[in-house]
């Protein structure tokens, strides 16, 4: 028995199936977690290597270049880069998409043993680092205080980070800028010659101070008592009264040649909360966490633990990563419910009846939620991938189940009982319905064995199209017949309709609209020269106009947050860079009143601290972090926030440099990058200048970078040999000694409440601020004698050398340009015409790439993609009408679709990227199906022995509808995608954009060339079918 | 004893059914899914993606008597709808075992 007939003899059961169906997909939404993207991990590891001492030459030579070659075994490989720094090597191994990063850390591990010998001796053990996307934090809070501040870093420890490193999915919780106490020991260099005394003797006599040492225990009577010597300072003033020496018999307090400040920490990083002291939290998830759920936890806790905090301390949020997954995805249901709304509409102005409209519309349900089961299943997320799938699927899965259901109305009108008018009239258009089904899974089937980058995007919708149209067939030959047996009932005509109702209105404007095609159709039947000569100027037009179409990568959204890094001149101080952090926080507030909180650090912190993988530091160098209101809430954009705010900074003498970034992923990046390749400094480094200073000149660039840092003035200390040895000093003496006096001595911890202080003991800053103070800096020779240090040396000043880098194994300067309302690749474009014209020394190689390299890259696949489409959609169609030449008749609206596409971009402004492109592929199964449906009932005419222009033309006028109702549903599904604003709308518009465009265009062409070019194509022998069948039984005819 | 042939759309298959147990008609054999081209009008039912409808026939041998009940019951059957024909055949049984 076929699967129809048990279907409608068995309602229950089949209600039940599908019930079930539901009843998983319910638990599976329940289940799924939320993202913004399928999990994509950036498939990089890099090797760390620290040689200490040695330059960043030394280390490029010895270690980084040894390293790059060593990994020439590694398997899946994409490129490797590395950046020489003085004592340290970092190289970067990018691997293909979807390699197992622990495999490939293994196989790095079999490399780096193999080159562990050729390494030098002095260099440490190679540390090898797998980045992970979770390292990227995903909350960050801004922390204000006022009586709380100097002691703000205990209290968030206690009542917030260790509560919060609890909770279920955190990986990590972590401050940056927060104030330190420590206890510093000032002093004054003169005193401590007058008393012949050093930073060593008095860190000595503290350290030997605060200590308390069990000493041993007494026995007295029946007792025995612990003896403890107790030595420990219990209040830091306590410090002021340590007698370190004496001078002439008289004791030399502390007090006498030191000020003790009981204090907090000079650190080089100064965080502004909106102007105010403050500092920054941020959360860490754990690899794999959900970043919506483990927000949501965080936030649930925050409010809690933040009852228990002072009330001056104030925590807001700067960013959220999860307020703008939560809101695309929540914008983008909302247009997927909008979406539904419109094709049940569609389906209920064509079929004209509730009943049916509601069996139609119930397949919709059952094929995404199919969907949803799939992404539980697979370990997907509700991204907006997946969600744009199910979009793009909402107006296909009614198709199926409206044929049935018109057959199925057809013979209930001819009185057949709904039982058996179900079973018959499935039996009659099932196996067409699956082979409509099949082209569609031929176009996006090829989706799921994309590759790279475009395939982790893509191959979620390819498998969702796929799950949901193969579902809805099933469904319209199962569940449409069944329901329609207990549901449809033959209605009787009413004798005098209504003036409203629906005959009147819908029936009678779709007659006319029948009557006109045919009428259209038959004109062009005998014009069939203009036709095709206009269709070739138009296709030709649209291709001409191809040309201006600007070509993008990935969709760049608008996070309400902007992240400004302003470089000053290098070496400058972090004071300096202070006043002009607060002149741009003051511009900000004036120009950009959408901004509602400015988090800003200056300066970087020497103990290193998390922060500062994420961003670069220096004491010249300020990171902004911006929250803007909700894009509904403000008129600006962020890029047009950050066009004004260029302007302003362009004004400031001090700014020597400035970037802009909007997004907290990393995928996301969108510049044009020029390499350029060579291994003499100056050379590069000119021609990286001489480049980026034309690309300022193009319109449309910004945030033009130089990847090499510029030199940087220091100060080095040169000694004399000759003079050390007469003292009896050695370089390490004399540097200990230098250290100790600037940085300072750590002498001992000074405890309190069970939390230790460092005791640092140090000149006072105003005794080593000048390269004079630093010669004047005392030594003590072995012999006890003091001598100045411009006795033994001399300071002088020089530029370091910059970080050396390499890509590919060579030395490489890079060039980065960000594209401000012009597309990635006509600047790219303009970047290569500006270099061609270059001169370039011999040795140099300029190559362009970044982002522009990831659009070529995706642009290539997609393009594959296309041809492996048409060629399988060639092959559904050549077998399902045994013919050579129908599915090229069928494929010649493919053009016109992408005539089309680029119309609608053009006309709405919108850049080709690879959403927008992705639309244009889909086009192609959807406009075929379009075709195939006109051509196979053209051919069902010709079987039935009509003419062949009657068979034209009837086809045509009987076929307007479902065609017109196949294109409607998927233009009104993707309307609200194309029109919606709000968060991540820029991620789904173009390729809203493009499928319509390229669905009215085509619809409305192939409407009429394909009848035109069926009767073109139609020779003499399909002309006269009964001639030709004639000849062939030749026996009738003869006498 | 007359042996009937009724050749139906699939359409008809419930109401031929129940005509044979109205009629207390209790042999019969069925062939289901023959296919056939009437001799005047309507489509072809070929079962094939040009003409996707399909008969099935009847045959079943009753006493004389009751051929002429039976053939008017077909005859209002074919009556409800032009396009859902039945039509029915009646020969002489000479004998049987």
């Amino acid at each position: 028995m076929s699967i129809y007939k048990s279907a409608v003899k068995r309602p229950i059961t089949t209600l039940m199936i599908f019930m079930a169906i539901i009843v998983m997909g319910i638990y599976s939404v329940v289940h799924l977690p939320v993202d913004l993207y399928p999990e994509i991990e950036f498939p990089a590891i890099t090797v760390m290597t620290t040689y200490p001492g040695a330059s960043a030459s030394d280390i490029e030579t010895n270690v980084s270049k040894v390293i790059e070659d060593g990994m020439n075994s590694v398997d899946r490989l994409k490129d490797i880069s590395s950046v020489s720094y003085e004592n340290l090597s970092v190289v970067t191994l990018e691997f293909q998409y979807e390699t197992n990063l622990d495999e490939a850390s293994n196989n790095i591990r079999d490399a780096l043993d193999l080159i562990e010998k050729q390494l030098p001796d002095g260099c440490e053990k190679p540390v090898i680092f797998k980045f992970n996307s979770s390292m990227m934090p995903v909350l960050f809070y801004a922390v204000n205080a006022k009586e709380s501040y100097p002691g703000l870093e205990k209290i968030l420890d206690e009542k917030i980070i260790n509560p919060l490193n609890r909770v279920d999915g955190i990986g990590s919780v972590g401050l940056a800028g927060q104030p330190n106490r420590v206890i510093y020991v000032n002093v004054d260099p003169s005193r401590l010659d007058a008393y012949h005394m050093t930073i060593g003797q008095i860190g000595n006599v503290i350290r030997a101070e605060n200590q308390n040492t069990p000493s041993g225990n007494v026995k007295m009577g029946k007792m025995d008592y612990q003896l403890r010597v107790e030595g420990e300072f219990t209040d830091s003033r306590q410090l002021n009264n340590i007698i370190v020496g004496t001078s002439d018999g008289h004791p030399v307090y502390l007090r006498d040649v030191a000020t003790v400040k009981d204090t907090l920490k000079d650190t080089g990083l100064h965080e502004r909360i909106n102007g105010q002291r403050g500092l920054r939290m941020f959360v860490m998830k754990q690899s794999g966490a959900n970043t919506v759920k483990v927000a949501r936890e965080v936030k649930k806790h925050l409010a809690e633990l933040e009852k228990t905090l002072p009330p001056d301390v104030k925590i807001e949020t700067i960013f959220d990563s999860s307020d703008f997954i939560k809101d695309s995805v929540s914008n983008l249901s909302q247009t997927l419910m909008f979406a539904l709304l419109f094709v049940v509409l569609v389906v209920l102005a064509f079929l004209g009846r509730w009943r049916a409209t509601f069996i139609v519309a119930l397949t919709i349900p059952i094929s995404l939620i199919v969907a949803f089961i799939y992404l539980y299943i697979s370990g997907n997320s509700i991204n907006v991938i997946s969600l744009s799938s199910l979009s793009i699927a909402i107006g296909m899965v009614v198709d199926d189940a409206i044929v049935v259901l018109e057959n199925i109305s057809t013979h209930i009108e001819r009185k057949s009982s709904p039982r058996e008018a179900s079973i018959y009239a499935t039996n009659e258009v099932w196996l067409s319905v699956i082979v409509t089904t099949l082209v569609i899974v031929a176009v996006f089937f090829p989706l799921t064995l994309v590759s790279g980058m475009t395939g982790v995007m893509f191959r979620q919708l390819g498998w969702i199209v796929t799950i949901t149209v193969v579902t809805s067939t099933v469904a319209a030959i199962t569940l449409t017949p069944m329901l329609s047996s207990k549901l449809l009932k033959l209605q009787p005509k009413k004798e005098k309709p209504s003036r409203f109702s629906y005959d009147n209105t819908f029936l009678r404007a779709l007659n006319a609209l029948d009557r006109g095609y045919e009428k259209a159709i038959k004109w062009s039947l005998h014009h069939k020269k203009v036709i095709l000569l206009g269709a070739l100027a138009i296709f030709l037009s649209s291709m001409y106009l191809a040309k201006n179409l600007g070509t993008d990568f990935m969709p760049q959204t608008d996070e309400s947050r902007i992240q400004l890094k302003i470089e000053l001149q290098s070496g400058t101080r972090v004071e300096v860079t202070d006043k002009v952090a607060r002149e741009v926080e003051g511009i900000v507030h004036q120009k950009a009143p959408e901004v509602k909180l400015i988090s800003t650090s200056t300066g970087s912190d020497d103990s290193g601290g998390f922060i500062s993988m994420f961003s670069q530091t220096g004491s010249n160098i300020i990171n902004m972090m911006m929250a803007l209101d909700k894009p509904s809430q403000r008129h600006r954009s962020v890029w047009e926030v950050a066009a004004a705010l260029r302007k302003q900074l362009d004004e400031i003498p001090e700014v020597e440099n400035y970037s802009f970034t909007f997004t907290s992923g990393m995928e996301a990046s969108n510049t044009v990058d020029v390499y350029i390749y060579g291994y003499d400094f100056n050379t590069t480094s000119h021609l990286a200048n001489v480049i980026a200073s034309g690309i300022k000149e193009i319109k449309g660039a910004s945030d033009v970078q130089i990847s090499r840092d510029k030199e940087k003035p220091e100060l080095k200390v040169v000694l004399d040999r000759d003079k050390l040895a007469l003292h009896g000093l050695s370089t390490a003496s004399v540097s200990a000694m230098i250290r100790n006096r600037v940085e300072g001595l750590t002498a001992t911890e000074y405890r309190e409440q069970g939390d230790e202080y460092d005791v640092i003991v140090r000149y006072s800053p105003k005794y080593r601020s000048s390269i004079t103070d630093l010669e004047n800096i005392s030594i003590m020779t072995p012999a006890g004698k003091y001598i100045k240090l411009k006795e033994i040396g001399k300071v002088e000043e020089y530029w370091s050398p910059p970080n050396i880098e390499h890509r590919q194994r060579e030395r490489v300067v890079k060039v980065s340009v960000t594209p401000y309302k012009t597309s990635l690749g006509q600047l790219a474009g303009q970047i290569q015409q500006k270099i061609d014209k270059l001169d370039v020394p011999t040795g140099v190689m300029i190559d362009v790439g970044g982002a522009y390299e990831d659009q070529q890259e995706s642009f290539t696949d997609l393009g594959l993609l296309l041809l492996l489409s048409l060629v399988l959609v060639f092959l559904v169609m050549a077998s399902q009408f045994e013919s050579f030449k129908m599915p090229f008749i069928i494929m010649f609206s493919i053009p016109f679709s992408f005539a089309g596409v680029v119309l609608a971009l053009l006309i709405t402004g919108t850049d080709l990227n690879l959403v927008a492109a992705l639309g244009a592929v889909l086009l192609v199964g959807i406009v075929v199906k379009n075709a195939i449906v006109l051509v196979d009932y053209t051919n069902l005419m010709r079987d039935r022995d009509m003419e062949l222009y009657d068979a034209i033309r009837v086809a045509g006028k009987s076929r307007l509808r479902p065609v017109l109702m196949t294109a409607l549903t998927t233009i009104l599904g993707m309307l609200p995608m194309a029109i919606s604003g709000g968060e991540g709308a820029e991620i789904w518009r173009p390729m809203g954009i493009s499928v319509i465009g390229g669905l009215v265009f085509s619809t409305f062409i192939t409407m009429i060339i394909v009848p035109v070019l069926y009767a073109v194509v139609s020779k003499k022998g399909e002309r006269d079918k009964k001639t030709a069948l004639r000849k062939k039984f030749i026996f009738m005819d003869k006498k | 004893m007359k042996a009937v042939f009724i050749v139906y759309n699939q359409a008809n298959t419930e109401r031929v059914e129940y005509m044979l147990d109205r009629l207390e008609i209790r042999g019969y054999t069925q062939w289901v899914d023959v296919r056939g081209r009437g001799s005047v009008s309507g489509p072809p039912h070929l079962g094939t993606h040009t003409w996707p409808e399909m008969n099935s026939a009847v045959m079943t041998v009753v006493p004389e008597e009751k051929v002429e009940q039976l053939l008017e019951k077909v005859k209002s059957m074919d009556a409800i709808n032009d396009e859902v024909g039945v039509r029915a055949f009646v020969w002489n049984i000479t004998e049987s075992v």
